[in-house]
C-alpha cells in the first residue's frame, strides 16, 4: 500500500493528475497502513482519521458539503440559453448504467455493481455518497477510480469521440445565441428542482438539495461573501479532509485484492461508455434535424459531469479540426447538465436498486 | 405491476441491473427533461431580462 500510496501522490505531483484529492488520499493510505494503525484505532481508542471517517464520510456529511460547495460554483446560464443541451446531460449517464450490467456479469451483487456503476457519473462526491450507502467495503477503490479518471478526462474522450464521428461532423459549427437569462429564471430554477427531484426521487434529495442550495447563494446575488465562502475556504476545506480519509479506507486487507483491479478496469469502460452514449445521442437527434441546425456531436460528450474539464477538452477538439470553430458555450451548456443528470442518475440507482435487493 | 416486481426480486443479478437500467435511464431522461420544460418556458413566457 505504501507503493500505492507513493503512485497517487506522484500523479498528483508530477502529472497534476486532480492534486487537491490525490495527494491526500495517496498520503492518507500511507498513514493508515502504517504498523499498528494508530491513525485509525489504538488500544480501542479512535484514531484522528476514525474519527474524521466516522463524522464525515460514514454520515455522508463531506460529500453533501461538498455538493454546496460545487453549487455555488456552477453557472447555469449557458444551460439556460440553450435549453436542449440539458439532454446530454442524461444521454451521458449511460456508462453508469451499461458499467453495472458488466459488474453484475463479473459477479458483483447489485449493490456492489450500481456502486460501481456510479464511477461513470464523473461525480466524486456522488460516488461516495453511493458506495457509502452500498457497499462501504469498496469505498477506497471507487473514490480512487473516480477521482483518477475525472483527471484523465482529457486522454480518456478524444480518442471515443474520434472513433465515433467523422472529420465533417467534428467541424460542424454551432451559433450561439447571445441572449440575456430573467434573474428570476436564475433564482427560482434551484428551488423548482430540488422541488421536483424531492417528489420524483426523495431520496435523491441531499445530493439535489446541497448542490441547490449552494446555487441559491450564489444566484440570489445578496450572499457574495457566503457565495465565496462556499466556493473557495468550504470547498478546500472538506476536499483537504476528504481526501485523507478516503485514504484512510485504502486498508491493505480491503484494497489489495482482484476487486479492486476490477474496479479501476470498470472506471474506465463506465467513462468510455459516458462518451459513447452521449456522442451517439447527439448523432441520433442529427437524424431528426435539418443540415444548418445540426448538432455537433462532441457536445454530447460533454454530457459528463467532470466540469470545467470535458467542455474544455471539447472546445479544443474542435478547435484543431478547423481553426475558429467556437463550441465552448454549447460545451459547457452540456457540461453543467451534466452535474445535474449525475446526481438525479445517482438518486434513481439509491431509489431503484433497493426497490429489488432491500 | 405487484408481479413484475415479485418476477424481477427472484430475477438474476444481471436482470435485475437491466431494470435498474431501464428505469434509471428513464428516470434520468423525464426528470431533466422537466427541468427543460421549466426552462423553455421560462424563457419564452418570461421575458424580462437581468
Amino acid at each position: 500500500m505504501y507503493v500505492v500510496g507513493a503512485i497517487l501522490i506522484w500523479l498528483a505531483i508530477k502529472k497534476e493528475y486532480e492534486p487537491m484529492l490525490l495527494l491526500p488520499i495517496g498520503f492518507g493510505a500511507i498513514l493508515v497502513n502504517l504498523p499498528l494503525s494508530v491513525v485509525w484505532e489504538h488500544e480501542g481508542s479512535a484514531g484522528f482519521l476514525k474519527v474524521l471517517y466516522d463524522g464525515g464520510i460514514a454520515n455522508e456529511l463531506f460529500p453533501i458539503l461538498i455538493f454546496i460547495a460545487v453549487g455555488a460554483m456552477i453557472d447555469f446560464g449557458p444551460l439556460f440559453k440553450n435549453p436542449f443541451m440539458i439532454f446530454f446531460g442524461a444521454a451521458a449517464q449511460f456508462g453508469i448504467f451499461a458499467t453495472m450490467i458488466i459488474a453484475t456479469l463479473l459477479g458483483f451483487d447489485l449493490k456492489q455493481a450500481a456502486s460501481i456503476g456510479i464511477i461513470g457519473a464523473a461525480d466524486g462526491p456522488t460516488a461516495i455518497y453511493v458506495a457509502n450507502k452500498f457497499a462501504k467495503d469498496l469505498l477506497g477503490p471507487i473514490s480512487v477510480a473516480a477521482y483518477s479518471y475525472m483527471a484523465l478526462v482529457p486522454l480518456i474522450q478524444p480518442p471515443v469521440i474520434k472513433l465515433l464521428t467523422s472529420k465533417k461532423e467534428r467541424r460542424i459549427h454551432m451559433v450561439y445565441h447571445e441572449s440575456g437569462v430573467p434573474k428570476w429564471l436564475k433564482i427560482s430554477f434551484p428551488i423548482v428542482v430540488t422541488m421536483i427531484s424531492g417528489f420524483v426521487a426523495p431520496i435523491s434529495v441531499p445530493l439535489v438539495g446541497s448542490l441547490m442550495f449552494g446555487n441559491l447563494i450564489r444566484e440570489s446575488g445578496v450572499l457574495e461573501r457566503l457565495s465565496q465562502t462556499a466556493q473557495n475556504e468550504l470547498a478546500y476545506l472538506i476536499t483537504l479532509l476528504l481526501g485523507i480519509t478516503i485514504g484512510s479506507s485504502m486498508r491493505a486487507d480491503k484494497f489489495l485484492n482482484v476487486n479492486t483491479l476490477m474496479i479501476l478496469g470498470m472506471g474506465l469502460v463506465a467513462f468510455v461508455f459516458d462518451t459513447a452514449g452521449g456522442v451517439l445521442f447527439a448523432k441520433m437527434i442529427n437524424l431528426f434535424l435539418p443540415h444548418d441546425k445540426k448538432i455537433n456531436p462532441m457536445i454530447g460528450a460533454c454530457g459528463i459531469s467532470a466540469f470545467p474539464m470535458s467542455g474544455r477538452v471539447i472546445q479544443k477538439m474542435a478547435a484543431e479540426e478547423e481553426k475558429g470553430n467556437i463550441i465552448l458555450m454549447h460545451a459547457i451548456g452540456s457540461n453543467v447538465s451534466g452535474q445535474l443528470g449525475s446526481i438525479i442518475a445517482g438518486g434513481m440507482v439509491l431509489a431503484l436498486v433497493p426497490l429489488l435487493v432491500g | 405491476m405487484d408481479s413484475l416486481m415479485y418476477n424481477l426480486k427472484n430475477a438474476s443479478t444481471t436482470v435485475q441491473a437491466l431494470a435498474v437500467t431501464a428505469g434509471g435511464l428513464i428516470g434520468v431522461f423525464a426528470t431533466l427533461a422537466a427541468f427543460f420544460l421549466i426552462i423553455w418556458l421560462s424563457v419564452k413566457l418570461g421575458g424580462k431580462k437581468a
